[in-house]
């Protein structure tokens, strides 16, 4: 913390957030003696931390735990000197040289912020999904695969990360159906991984198929209903379990009340600098609005951001005199 | 602090890892229930939470009152092993 004001207290940088964007750019800002701060509500490496594995993240040629990854990016930052606190940052506001956030341990204060939020898995919106969440409907592969060991799955969805995760659940499961509503968004590397679990009889891939209903009785699902898109004719899986993985929604909300812009989607809009319209406050990472949702691409953005922001706060302290 | 604290966990579930990591910060003891390890506690842990995930805290008190927290929840973590 670098002075009191009004005691509130001030810190150079706040980041939103503690995934890899954050982490990263934490890792440059207190490399230069910016004494930052990570505010996290969730988990330390985001969707990142409960990814399996990273296939595509540079320089490990094997993959990488997305755990292990979270870890090792924490530990980095941390050793520059970084502090994370777990709490959940509310509102926003400009107060010129100032950025306020109300958080959940009181008001703070800083120079610059970093939005680096990031976002977390779409539910369907079917009737049955919020009713057997947790008894048959999960979110978190890693988290909840093991309860499915020699059962049988649906998986929704058809991007990235429902192909990685259902490929994992394959390690659990005698057979999943996965059920994708048009064609299958995922990476060409993925979609050839996915081709030999077809190959073996793992998965079944179930294109143009619409999820319409999840039912259960007595603590579990029994069946899940569907619809060819196409024909319209009615479809019924009989699986032990569903995994849903059907997109990404930006943890935007905190800022609905602030003048920051969001696109039509809710992320964030930015310059090329990545600075929001309001002036001293960044954004990196999944939350950005263009942003590529590659872990890659957030450690980048969050480099990119960390340099801006000391650009930002240099100017301040040195301001050009005309 | 509490009287106890038990988790149920998984291998892979990273906010598994994060409950630890928190209570490790705050110098909270804890028994942790490895569900890949012992697959016959999940009833146990269904039982408790009403619904089968991880990572599942339960938090037992002084007077022997229990909370259970389902997930990586701060808000329910935080005051309740405070």
């Amino acid at each position: 913390m670098s002075d009191d004001v009004q005691a509130v207290p001030v810190h150079d940088v706040i980041t939103v957030g503690a995934g890899p964007a954050a982490l990263t750019a934490a890792i440059y800002t207190t490399r230069e003696d910016i004494e930052t701060l990570l505010f996290e509500r969730g988990v330390i490496g985001g969707l990142a931390a409960v990814t399996d594995k990273i296939d595509n993240y540079p320089g490990f040629f094997e993959g990488i735990e997305g755990l292990t990854l979270a870890d090792n990016l924490q530990k980095q930052a941390e050793r520059f000197g970084a502090v994370i606190e777990f709490g959940e940052v509310t509102a926003l506001r400009d107060e010129g040289e100032f950025k306020v956030l109300e958080t959940t341990s009181g008001t703070m204060k800083a120079r610059a912020v970093l939005i680096a939020t990031g976002s977390d898995y779409k539910k369907i919106g079917v009737p049955g999904e919020l009713e057997f969440y947790g008894r048959g409907v999960h979110y978190c592969a890693t988290c909840d695969g093991a309860f499915y060991r020699d059962k049988t799955l649906v998986v929704v969805g058809g991007g990235n990360s429902a192909i990685q995760e259902a490929m994992f659940l394959t390690r659990f499961t005698t057979h999943i159906d996965l059920l994708v509503r048009s064609t299958i968004k995922a990476s060409d590397v993925l979609q050839q991984d996915l081709q030999k679990y077809v190959d073996d009889g793992k998965i079944t891939v179930h294109l143009g198929v619409a999820t319409d209903e999840i039912v259960g009785e007595n603590n579990s699902v029994t069946k899940v209903l569907a619809t060819k898109t196409e024909t319209g004719e009615k479809l019924e899986f009989t699986p032990d379990g569903v995994f849903v993985f059907v997109g990404l929604l930006p943890n935007s909300q905190f800022l609905k009340d602030t003048p920051i812009e969001l696109d039509e989607v809710g992320l964030v809009l930015s310059n090329e600098d990545l600075q929001t319209n309001m002036p001293g406050v960044f954004v990196a990472g999944d939350i950005r609005s263009g942003a590529t949702m590659q872990v890659a691409s957030a450690v980048g953005e969050g480099a990119t951001a960390a340099l801006k922001i000391r650009e930002y706060l240099e100017d301040r302290k040195h301001p050009v005199q005309n | 602090m509490p009287k106890k604290v038990t988790i149920f966990t998984t291998n892979t579930c990273g906010y598994c890892q994060m409950v630890k990591k928190y209570l490790g910060a705050k110098g909270v003891g804890y028994e942790e229930v490895n569900l890949d390890l012992f697959p016959h506690r999940q009833a146990e842990a269904l039982s408790l939470s009403g619904a089968l995930t991880v990572p599942v805290t339960v938090v037992t008190k002084h007077d022997d009152s229990q909370e259970v927290i389902v997930g990586y929840n701060l808000a329910k973590l935080a005051p309740a092993v405070a």
